[in-house]
């Protein structure tokens, strides 16, 4: 009889939970001005390391607002929703946003493949969809004049980062031969499309190419292929997590400081580098922000972020506090709430980030300088700035 | 080209002794309870996480991280043990999978809300490399091949010669036969699932200085990795397990030479199905269990 | 606990052929009548969560009558809706076809390719089968991600058009929720009725003979290889239409359409709704596209919460709730 019981009581729980949260919405629409704002990210599941960090530099940015007055007196109120890096999941938590939650903007998703079946619900609802981590080209290609109108994006494509690592690597360092070591999704792949495009410009060639698995921890059997190829450096698009691991096994295969790291997967980081010293040590990287970056606002980020959540930010941490910052200033100048005149107002919006100017092209793609460094007695130099604009296919 | 091919048996040799380590807890626990564990990967992560914790938290030396790692593990492993896998004990293979891979969604999403999911670096352990016979490897490795080595012997010893051993045996042949003559089946199955977790949780703080991150999702891959040496080594069969790893493992170190790290993950499966095409219980037949 | 899992689903079976027509069919129509107004008043979430549910009622139809009917528990699902949503979506990409063009060729496609990846399987035993099976999804997502000159590998496909249909020189797009949300409810019923009416004949008594004793059935004369290798092959089908109609709803597909998680998914809502029993996995793929909807109220608890309550579906529910679907049919039947 207990069990009977409780199995009731489970079911009846459960049926009021599904009840509750689908009747929710009706009560949802407030009518007080406040700026809702819906942030898509894997937050549970393997990916949420990369979640994680997108949240939390969201809330951060939330709060400075918040603790500023608000958005011209408005308040702004975040709603998360977990996409796990699942298209499906990505869209529901979306259409959730949208339609029980009421929500005006929302920023998402860090995978591109997320963002990309995100980008149809936004559009047909006519939500400002802003992207602050997503490398795909595909998703700017689509969005502005290319057809999705809602869609933006405040995060480099990979087609400038490719040619300014390639440029510096030729010029500066006189390489030639490479060897490709990235992350076997679009984001590696992509980069090293690119990458090709330029080889002969540069009279480079690559000896090996080679893709590693998301949470690949054996890199000993690649590592030594490319020793013995006659590499001189290793091409790396890759994840910031593997990049402390390939450090270490650079060392053990001995080829830490004879071939370096070059491409983008977070060198830069005080972390990585301790991690690895020896293997980063002349590492190059395109990177459109990094916590050593020289300015006053970058500063003040990375120390705010730290006290608060007890660990340096990471890229992902920065964009979604900056692109949160961006939406903000939009909102600002818009003087209304209104989805359109915001839109209008992000098209044509100057916003001064921690590393420059922002602005937007013809596909809703920010215009972001890309940041070149490379790392000199374990410490990041900073060699440039470069900012291009896209070559988009015809 | 001759000296590639040997390195690369020994990175081979090298990755065959984290996955043996870890696939022979799994195969235990399958050859006991009859349960394919989709949580594995999850004792895994929890023993490094333990360590890490120790490491980063209270400032404790590597060797002490190990054992905190590893006991942290365990006492998980006892209560997961006896709410959950107990009761698998007879129950069909679609239970097993639905119930472990509930286990796995509470531990891995757990460990996310208590230490946020951003990816943590692991500090401990020897990470210079040394040279050894012409090969550099980190001190690290030298100490997992070794350990793999004992826990090797350890268990053949045990399954051999001790009263559990030979219980736990006995229970993977005939489950009905061992309850008519007096062995107490759940004590046996608890007591080599805590085993089985105890020692993925090992593995987990070994390779940690190795693979530095350390993140909440990291067990899945483990899982997914494990998998197919169990099968390949015989279910519950631990000589075959320990056999069926090093074969992985070499074999994945020539496929990411020769033919590309992406398709290293397929390695696993595509070796598998080719095996079981050939022989449909595996490489050493099930039935010498242990 | 295996055989009394099994001998109660006979018994579920028997009491509804004891009883005969009776509530349900009007409760049936009621419910259908119920799904086709429901646009009426539910907005464009539950509508979304509703076209996921009946999206995956198909590979779960398909998994139903391998693992709920023919006994064969197999992993297998994720791969063949990935292959389904691959073919459907490379046809409208590249050839421009209408949707129902897309959507047969699918199922066709994927059978053509289980088929000759079901001979070795099917000659394994229990735990090898399901980790062979498991081994399908794994490489189909490595093929999918390496052969870049047909599916673009890791980029995926985006701008996969609505579903269109053209018939001469007449063409119209289903477009919005609702156009959707009429789409899938017609094939989802369409499949659920050749989901019966293979259950309901001959062949289907065959399947559960082979799933209660596989030599026995083989002893009075049943091919239980050729029957398994069909059931595998069908199951395989119904995975390929829910890929197609996957990849037409959510525009992209990616090397991620290749991933465990749907072949959990299936095997959860079949479990959970009641293996070997039609109306337990409709009721599995509501319940359990509502249950992840409704624990969005905390994203950080959803995936704990959801973990206990497969915990709680293996020890409470061995059988799913289709028993107690049919403990509520007695129940009204007592009262009248």
């Amino acid at each position: 009889m207990t069990i009977e019981l409780s199995r009731r009581g489970f079911c009846i729980g459960t049926a009021l939970v599904g009840v509750q949260a689908m009747s929710s919405g009706a009560f949802a629409r407030t009518e007080d001005g406040t700026v809702k704002l819906g942030l898509v990210a894997p937050m549970s599941g393997p990916n949420a390391r990369y979640g994680a960090f997108s949240l939390r530099g969201a809330q951060m940015a939330v709060k400075e607002i918040t603790a500023a007055g608000g958005i011209g007196g408005r308040k702004i109120n975040i709603l998360a929703g977990d996409s796990q890096g699942t298209p499906v999941e990505g869209v529901s938590a979306t259409r959730r946003l949208i339609d029980q939650d009421q929500v005006d903007y929302i920023i998402g998703d860090v995978s591109s493949s997320v963002t990309l079946a995100m980008q149809p619900v936004a559009e047909d609802a006519g939500v400002l969809l802003l992207n602050a981590a997503s490398s795909n080209p595909k998703i700017t290609y689509k969005a502005g004049v290319g057809g999705f109108k809602w869609t933006y994006r405040n995060y480099p494509t990979d087609e400038n980062r490719a040619l300014i690592v390639l440029q510096y690597a030729a010029e500066k360092k006189g390489f030639t031969k490479y060897a490709v070591l990235s992350v076997d999704s679009d984001y590696g792949r992509a980069a090293i499309e690119f990458t090709k495009k330029y080889l002969p410009r540069f009279k480079s060639q690559i000896l090996t190419e080679d893709y590693y698995k998301e949470g690949e921890v054996d890199f000993r059997s690649v590592l030594s292929k490319i020793r013995d190829s006659g590499a001189q450096a290793i091409i790396m698009y890759g994840n910031a997590d593997s990049t402390p691991i390939v450090g270490r096994q650079m060392m053990e295969v001995g080829i830490a400081g004879k071939i370096p790291l070059i491409g983008n997967a977070e060198f830069n980081t005080e972390k990585t580098i301790k991690a690895a010293p020896k293997a980063l040590e002349g590492a190059i990287e395109a990177a459109a922000w990094l916590p050593a970056y020289d300015s006053a606002k970058s500063k003040a980020f990375v120390e705010k972020f730290t006290a608060e959540f007890r660990e340096a930010p990471n890229n992902h941490a920065y964009v979604h506090w900056e692109t949160v910052h961006l939406l903000a200033k939009a909102i600002e100048q818009a003087q209304s709430i209104d989805r359109e005149k915001v839109r209008a107002a992000l098209s044509s919006i100057h916003y001064a980030s921690a590393v420059g100017d922002v602005t937007f092209d013809d596909h809703n793609q920010a215009r972001l300088p890309m940041i070149l460094l490379e790392i000199e007695n374990g410490k990041p130099a900073i060699k440039g700035a470069y900012s291009a604009e896209i070559d988009y296919p015809k | 080209m001759f000296y590639t091919i040997i390195e690369q048996v020994v990175n081979g040799i090298v990755s065959g002794s984290v996955y043996a380590i870890v696939a022979v807890g799994m195969t235990m626990i399958f050859g006991v309870l009859r349960a394919i564990n989709f949580a594995h990967g999850e004792y895994y992560m929890l023993g490094t996480f333990g360590a890490w914790f120790a490491i980063e938290y209270f400032d404790l030396p590597y060797p002490v991280a190990i054992v905190i790692g590893v006991v942290a593990t365990a006492v998980i492993a006892v209560v997961v043990g006896n709410i959950v896998m107990q009761r698998i004990v007879g129950a069909p293979a679609e239970a097993g999978v639905l119930a472990t891979l509930g286990v796995a969604l509470i531990l891995q999403n757990t460990v996310i809300l208590v230490f946020g999911g951003s990816y943590k670096f692991f500090s401990g352990g020897y990470i210079e490399p040394v040279t050894l016979f012409g090969f550099t490897l980190a001190e690290q490795r030298i100490l997992i091949i070794i350990v793999g080595l004992i826990v090797f012997i350890g268990l053949e010893l045990m399954v051999t010669y001790s009263r559990i051993g030979k219980a736990m045996r006995a229970v993977s042949q005939n489950i009905e036969c061992c309850a008519v003559v007096g062995i107490d089946v759940r004590h046996v199955a608890l007591w080599t699932f805590i085993l089985g977790a105890g020692l993925a949780a090992l593995s987990g703080v070994l390779t940690a200085p190795v693979n530095v991150s350390v993140y909440g999702g990291m067990g899945e891959l483990i899982t997914f990795k494990t998998l197919p040496i169990i099968i390949m080594g015989g279910l519950g069969n631990v000589r075959g397990t320990f056999v069926a790893a090093m074969i992985l493992g070499i074999a994945e170190s020539l496929v990411a030479t020769y033919v590309g790290l992406q398709f290293r993950d397929t390695v696993g499966f595509a070796t598998l199905m080719l095996v079981l095409m050939w022989r449909p219980h595996g490489l050493f037949s099930a039935q010498a269990r242990f | 606990m295996t055989e009394i899992v099994r001998d109660q689903t006979v018994t579920a079976a028997e009491h509804k052929v004891a009883t005969g027509p009776d509530l349900r069919v009007p409760f049936g129509l009621g419910l259908a009548a119920l799904a086709c107004v429901a646009p009426l008043f539910l907005g464009n979430y539950p509508l979304h969560a509703i076209i996921i549910a009946l999206i995956f009622l198909l590979p779960a139809h398909g998994l139903n009558l391998l693992l709920g009917y023919t006994g064969l528990l197999s992993l297998a699902q994720a791969a063949f809706f990935g292959i389904g949503a691959y073919a459907s979506a490379l046809l409208a990409v590249h050839f421009g076809t209408p949707f129902y063009v897309n959507f047969l060729a699918a199922g066709l496609i994927t059978g053509a390719i289980a088929l000759p990846l079901g001979i070795p399987a099917l000659r394994l035993r229990s735990t090898s089968f399901v980790m062979c099976t498991l081994g399908f999804v794994i490489i189909g997502q490595a093929i999918a991600k390496n052969w870049i000159s047909l599916t673009r590998g890791d980029m995926g496909l985006a701008a996969v058009p609505r579903p269109y249909f053209a018939l001469g020189p007449a063409s119209f797009t289903v477009s919005g929720t609702v156009g959707f949300y009429y789409l899938v409810l017609v094939i989802a019923a369409l499949a659920t009725l050749a989901v019966y009416l293979i259950v309901r004949s001959p062949a289907g008594r065959n399947m559960i003979a082979i799933r209660e004793n596989e030599t026995l059935a083989e002893s009075v004369g049943i091919p239980t290889w050729h029957y398994k290798l069909v059931v595998f092959m069908i199951s395989a089908i119904f995975a390929g239409l829910g890929g197609s109609l996957y990849a037409h709803y959510l525009t992209v597909v990616s090397p991620l359409t290749f991933q465990m998680y749907y072949s959990t998914t299936m095997l959860i809502i079949v479990l959970g709704g009641g293996a070997g029993t039609i109306s337990g996995v409709i009721f599995g793929s509501l319940l359990f596209v509502g249950l992840t909807e409704a624990l969005r109220v905390a994203p950080e608890l959803r995936m704990i919460a959801y973990g206990f309550f497969l915990l709680a579906l293996v020890f409470y529910f061995p059988n799913g709730f289709a028993p107690l679907i049919g403990r509520f049919w007695s129940f009204l039947e007592r009262r009248k």
